[in-house]
């Protein structure tokens, strides 16, 4: 399921790229053809239109699942602002070294609840930007069009802000990495308890 | 069976591909050599436009990129009576710009914003700095003609 | 942990001792090796994605499935939204499959609406037949499929009218243009008779310039700017999918906004 999601969000991302060119929204600042999924703009959108589908129905699979087994609540809560600040501090200064990677510190659950948000929020302004007149309700509490269309550029700014830090921790830790493909962590041989 | 569907399919959009990279002339393209900038302008079917809509308008590089050029500061008449539109060129986000004259037809209208299609940000950046003397203010509701200009996606 | 997919207490590793010996064995015998070849996935999956053309027509079925989900999410009477007249833009944004260099002017006497298809009365029309008829005027946003958007004011015949003066049958699943400039189009019957589509004549109260389609175009407004021909010059009512210009080169056909 992250593996699906992993794929599904890059197709995204680089497929949104490719429908950003078409008209960009900060001027001057486009995403040259190596970045862009779809060769051009009609492709882009087919990605696009195509890749939704997985990412909606992996991600609503994945919520009610979170919710339901209270995965979520043991996992992403509390946050303590003090723990926050105290994880940062230890991130910056590389002692990140994770002896039990099935809880999370501060740090990891903040992000994971503001990347969760902001798929939930691409998904919502997505669908505004997509059928503005069916869902010209929605697009007047976005603040028009226009603005929901940045609000989607936004909202996958946050999500690959939160990715280039995500895949540079797990690289960093790489036993991260080994559990998630293994979908756990690695016990030791021979008896003895994790 | 299914491979020759895929086949047909694979020949449409190969097909279809070339077409369209025939049939596209891309958008803001500078008019040709030897042809003067009031000939060009009127080969791109100009409109009537107001020019107190001007005043404000981001002007930008007909690229796909959009780089913002400047804004429109005012429209003047210059000695000969040709209007020029007084771009604020230059700088970042309202900053450290310089005023030049640039010609109307050498612009083009796009949607709610400006291009100018005549000449490079280079050769722009060679104009001289604009000068009041000797020119008059367009009234702000005066009806003048601009060309137009598709995307230049 | 109470995830279904951990045991609650770790297994105990030492039952791995009795399997080690059958699984050197088996790998001896290169049965795992032999059945993780690309070849027998890919015979298993039916599908080579290192063929293009394949993950083209896998992309284009998924289009159209996506034209069937917006048909059931387009309500007909939803009408989009409307603005002051003061805020058209004036001209508007000029777009085409070309530069605007390229336009080709129609003559207004001289040009005829051709009508076909599913319809009980084929007689063409001149631009004066179709200023004589009721019109409506609407001040909407125009949305391009490439992101920008303005807002416009346009003024002709309803479609829908029309399309009852003429006869056709109004359970036709496509209605099809034509135009001067071979940029064929079309719509599904429930947009083409939905309240804010036009056979527009005019834009912000004055005739259509030339850029903008004159003598009559196409303006509805709960479609993307693409599916709005200009220069029109036969409409068609048909069953058979017509497609379209853009259509033809992988973009969607349904484009609802």
């Amino acid at each position: 399921m992250h593996w699906v999601n992993a794929v599904v969000m890059l197709i995204m991302i680089t497929s949104g790229w490719g429908i950003y060119d078409d008209d960009v929204i900060i001027r001057g600042f486009h995403f040259s053809s190596f970045w862009r999924l779809g060769d051009w703009a009609a492709w882009s959108l087919n990605w696009h239109f195509a890749g939704m589908w997985f990412l909606v129905i992996n991600g609503l699979i994945y919520l009610a699942y979170g919710f339901a087994s209270g995965r979520f609540r043991e996992k992403l809560l509390p946050i303590r602002p003090s723990e926050v600040v105290q994880t940062v501090i230890e991130t910056l200064h590389f002692k990140i070294a994770h002896e039990d990677i099935t809880v999370y510190n501060a740090v990891q659950k903040l992000l994971y609840i503001i990347v969760i948000f902001a798929g939930i929020a691409q998904v919502v302004t997505g669908i505004a930007i997509w059928k503005p007149v069916q869902f010209s309700g929605l697009v007047s509490l976005l603040g028009g069009f226009e603005t929901a269309r940045v609000l989607h550029f936004a909202g996958m700014a946050i999500i690959v802000g939160f990715l280039l830090v995500h895949v540079a921790l797990a690289l960093l830790v790489p036993k991260t990495l080994w559990a998630m493909i293994a979908g756990g962590p690695r016990l030791k041989a021979r008896g003895q308890t994790k | 069976m299914a491979s020759l569907r895929l086949m047909l399919v694979c020949g449409m959009l190969a097909v279809a591909t070339a077409a369209h990279a025939q049939s596209k002339t891309p958008g803001g393209m500078p008019p040709p050599p030897g042809m003067s900038l009031a000939e060009s302008t009127a080969m791109r079917f100009p409109q009537p436009v107001r020019v107190g809509d001007l005043v404000g308008r981001a002007v930008l590089r007909p690229v796909e990129s959009q780089d913002v050029l400047g804004r429109v500061r005012r429209v003047v008449r210059d000695q000969n009576g040709r209007i020029m539109v007084v771009v604020e060129f230059g700088g970042f986000l309202g900053f450290g710009g310089r005023p030049i004259a640039v010609p109307v037809d050498a612009m083009v209208l796009l949607g709610q914003d400006m291009e100018i299609v005549a000449f490079t940000p280079e050769q722009l950046r060679q104009f001289p700095t604009f000068s009041p003397t000797g020119t008059t203010d367009v009234p702000a509701d005066t009806i003048i003609k601009v060309g137009l200009a598709k995307p230049s996606h | 942990m109470k995830s279904p997919f951990r045991p609650a207490s770790p297994p105990d590793t030492a039952i791995l001792d009795d399997h080690k010996p059958l699984v050197r064995s088996l790998e001896r015998r290169g049965f795992v090796r032999g059945g993780l070849s690309l070849g027998a996935l890919a015979m298993l999956t039916g599908c080579d994605v290192t063929r293009p053309e394949a993950v083209e027509a896998a992309l284009l079925a998924i289009s159209r499935f996506n034209d069937g989900v917006q048909a059931l999410l387009f309500d007909s009477n939803k009408l989009a939204p409307t603005y002051p007249a003061s805020m058209i833009l004036r001209p508007p944004k000029f777009n085409a499959y070309y530069d605007v260099t390229n336009v080709q002017p129609v003559d207004g006497a001289g040009w005829r609406l051709e009508v076909s298809g599913l319809v009980a009365n084929k007689r063409a029309w001149t631009l004066s037949d179709l200023q004589a008829l009721p019109q409506r005027s609407i001040v909407i946003k125009h949305i391009c499929v490439e992101g920008w958007s303005y807002i416009g004011g346009w003024t002709g015949v309803p479609l829908r009218a029309f399309l009852e003066r003429v006869g056709a049958d109004l359970r036709a699943k496509y209605v099809a243009f034509k135009t001067a400039d071979d940029y064929p189009s079309s719509i599904d019957m429930a947009s083409a008779l939905h309240p804010q589509t036009l056979l527009a004549l005019q834009y912000g109260g004055e005739t259509l310039a030339d850029p903008f389609g004159f003598p009559m175009r196409l303006r509805t407004a709960v479609k993307l700017g693409y599916k709005n021909p200009k220069w029109v010059t036969a409409i068609e009512v048909t069953n058979d999918y017509p497609g379209g210009y853009w259509e033809s080169l992988g973009f969607p056909w349904f484009a609802g906004i």
